[in-house]
């Protein structure tokens, strides 16, 4: 892993600040109410969160065509990993995998790696299914399912929005840095989520 | 010549708007002007502390009854609340479609009437002894009168027909200022005159000029798009301050019928009328949004069919004339 | 007027987050009485105002000279549907076509499909009737029919052409980022059609 540029490390501190405990218990955490719990759902699992402000953080870092391609895939992609958790497929090690997609995210960011597009579009893609299927899971559980839908969906792109919305500011030297700075703090965040969800850190 | 198209483009755009709204409104015009469904129970001291309760306008719903504070002891038709007297949330159950508004009088055995309207919209009013003093009673008021000068409004079909037509015939944005101020300085001039009762025009002969207003309104459209430009075109605000008279009369009468005390007959008033501009702006806002939104899509009516909704406006209208008369 | 649409959207939002029982209550019980009573039905049921949005953008998508349609189809088969709902009962097979309408209306979006004008014409008439006949079920007695059927077809209308006008005026702002935003949103609309619509299927599994 790489060294943090400096100013990552009072970002990480501050991220580090947001509530962790609801993360671990993402499936099946009470009665999801419509609307509400929908939009709450990404924002009070931290993992989730910062992994989706990498998406659109990583788009807006590769430019043309991933910026234009990502916001109308995702969504999609995000459907069919909810379908595979309406269906009830088993799949395995979903925070584990929803902290690691995290961790990748932030560190092709703060690396600045440029893969091919279909490499980027299958991290995110991975990443879309295991957030769309932990989402799935909590649908049949929603008190009006299409408005449980809508609130995550809207959650959800709004994050990517904030995501795109930063990466606007690599067309400036010391944004690109700032840019670069933030995927470090979102790759410590999915670290401690991984080692956490694991079981290294309790 | 350009002002000319435009103003054709205007209007068929405006028409188009007109022509679905009004088919939209069709079924749901009333042959008689609508009116407020008022229920009003009077209750009457008649020792400290003890009231006498009855129907003065009875519910056209009989499900309806008031609740009172928990303090006050209800087997109709006495009221017993002991020696703090009736102060605290009244309210009504039953509220709904076939009943929107209740109010609750109180005449106390010294001292003027009071009045508490509860509608749908608000739910509860807070009786008090001294309505003067108390900030939380006027706030109180506020909302009463409010809402309902905004329910009136929009649940006034034919104003807002005559609103439609004013901004049917006005052809900028600063004449459409100018004639909306025009017709809301009218009405609110005549609402005040006839609610302090300086002057009394009978129901039935005042809806049917009310009526004859919009007829007058869909005239001038239709004259307007055979290229005569009348007074009316010209100096839409003098057609819409007179008639504003008019239909302030007519706001007046559904003011009056829920039975304010005069205590607070002033400041009712002047909510009820914001209210009503509330309502107002508000139709005149989703007027003009679908307007632009009609300009964006390109969607006039066909040549053919662009007299259409001003020959409805006036039929309807004439309808209800003969209905009235 | 994207600020009157955002208010929309925000209000109705609101309305759902305060009172998440009013959506599934399926009369929407207003002070105005039914007319407004059924202008704002249609606007608390997300089934159906989501594809009615997605249903505007594709059709600005086409162009105003075919996006005008539209705001002529839709209503009209709206009315037609609520007219029929006073004979008919819903047809069994209304939710399962309700979602998949809203799956499709946003896929199409979300590929910014061009479609021939019939078949546009043909979708708007569809979701009209449909809706038209699902807001015309379960009304209580005291409703005046009429009145009801009005409101709700002066709300399709209303939201059918400002959205539509809209969405015409935001693709002709500067910015190729301005189709990609609208697309993105038939994306989530279609994900959400997507999931509801396996939901659809899945739940007699879960059940059972």
């Amino acid at each position: 892993m790489t060294v943090p540029s400096k100013p990552s490390l009072p970002l990480a501190a501050l991220l580090s600040l947001i509530p962790l405990a609801p993360a671990l218990a993402h499936t099946g955490s009470g009665v999801a109410v419509g609307l509400q719990s929908g939009l709450l759902h990404p924002i009070t699992g931290p993992d989730h969160l910062v992994a989706m402000v990498a998406v659109g953080l990583w788009g807006a870092q590769l430019g043309a065509p991933a910026i234009w391609v990502l916001p109308i895939t995702f969504p999609l992609v995000m459907a069919i990993g909810g379908l595979i958790g309406l269906a009830g497929v088993p799949l395995p090690l979903v925070e584990p995998v929803v902290a690691l997609s995290g961790l990748a995210l932030g560190l092709l960011i703060a690396l600045h790696v440029r893969p091919p597009l279909w490499v980027a579009a299958v991290v995110v893609g991975v990443f879309a299914i295991f957030h769309g299927y932990a989402h799935g899971r909590e649908l049949p559980g929603a008190a009006d399912p299409t408005a449980y839908a809508v609130g995550f969906v809207v959650a959800t792109g709004l994050l990517h929005l904030v995501g795109i919305l930063i990466g606007v500011m690599v067309a400036w030297p010391a944004g690109a840095r700032l840019v670069r700075a933030c995927g470090a703090a979102i790759g410590c965040v999915g670290l401690y989520f991984l080692l956490a969800s694991v079981g290294v850190l309790s | 010549m350009t002002t000319v198209t435009e103003l054709r483009i205007r209007l068929r755009l405006a028409l188009l708007a007109v022509v679905t709204l009004v088919g939209v409104l069709l079924p749901a015009l009333p042959a008689a002007p609508h009116e407020a469904s008022m229920a009003v129970i009077t209750l009457r001291e008649i020792a400290p502390g003890r009231y006498l309760g009855q129907w003065t306008m009875p519910p056209a719903d009989p499900t309806l009854q008031p609740i009172f504070p928990a303090h006050c002891r209800w087997e109709p038709p006495e009221l017993v609340c002991g020696e703090r007297g009736l102060i605290g949330r009244l309210s009504f159950m039953g509220l709904g479609s076939t009943q929107s508004v209740a109010t609750i009088r109180v005449i106390p055995r010294d001292g003027p009437m009071q009045a508490y309207t509860v509608s749908a919209a608000k739910p509860t009013a807070m009786a008090a002894r001294d309505p003067g003093t108390d900030l939380a009673v006027w706030l109180d008021l506020a909302e009463t009168y409010v809402n309902l000068g905004i329910d009136h409004i929009l649940r006034g079909i034919d104003h807002l027909l005559f609103v439609l037509g004013l901004i049917w015939l006005t052809s900028s944005g600063w004449m459409l200022v100018r004639t909306i101020t025009a017709f809301t300085v009218g009405h609110s001039i005549s609402l005040a005159a006839a609610t302090f009762g300086w002057v009394g025009i009978p129901e039935k002969p005042l809806n049917a000029a009310i009526a004859l207003s919009i007829v007058f309104v869909g005239v001038e459209i239709v004259k307007l798009q055979r290229g005569e430009i009348g007074l009316t075109a010209r100096y839409p605000w003098i057609v819409a301050f007179a008639f504003g008279l008019l239909h302030g009369l007519g706001f007046a009468t559904a003011l009056t019928n829920l039975g304010i005390p005069q205590a607070t007959l002033p400041i009712a008033l002047l909510f009820f009328n914001i209210g009503v501009e509330i309502g107002q702006l508000a139709f005149v806002f989703a007027v003009l949004a679908l307007i632009w939104a009609h300009r964006q899509a390109r969607a006039v009516l066909p040549r053919w069919g662009a007299a259409l909704p001003a020959y409805a406006i006036g039929s309807i209208a004439a309808f209800w004339f003969l209905a009235r008369v | 007027m994207r600020t009157k649409a955002r208010l929309l959207a925000a209000a109705t939002v609101a309305a759902a987050l305060a009172a998440p029982t009013a959506a599934h209550a399926h009369l929407v019980d207003t002070r105005l009485g039914d007319f407004y009573g059924g202008a704002l039905h249609p606007l608390t049921e997300l089934d159906q105002l989501l594809p009615w949005v997605a249903l505007a953008a594709l059709a600005a998508f086409q162009g105003a000279r075919r996006a005008r349609w539209v705001i002529v189809a839709f209503p009209l088969a709206l009315l037609a549907g609520g007219a029929a709902a006073l004979l008919l009962p819903a047809p069994p097979f209304g939710p399962i076509l309700g979602i998949g309408l809203v799956a499709a209306t946003g896929l199409a979006l979300a590929a910014a499909a061009r479609l021939p004008l019939p078949v546009l014409i043909g979708l708007s008439t569809v979701m009209g009737l449909l809706h038209g006949l699902q807001n015309g079920q379960g009304l209580p007695a005291s409703t005046d029919r009429l009145l009801f059927l009005a409101g709700a077809t002066a709300a399709g209308y209303a939201v059918m052409t400002l959205a539509t006008g809209g969405a015409l005026a935001f693709l002709r702002g500067v910015g190729g980022w301005r189709p990609i935003a609208l697309r993105a949103t038939g994306s989530w609309v279609a994900a959400v059609g997507i999931m509801v619509l396996g939901l659809q299927f899945a739940a007699p599994a879960t059940a059972g």
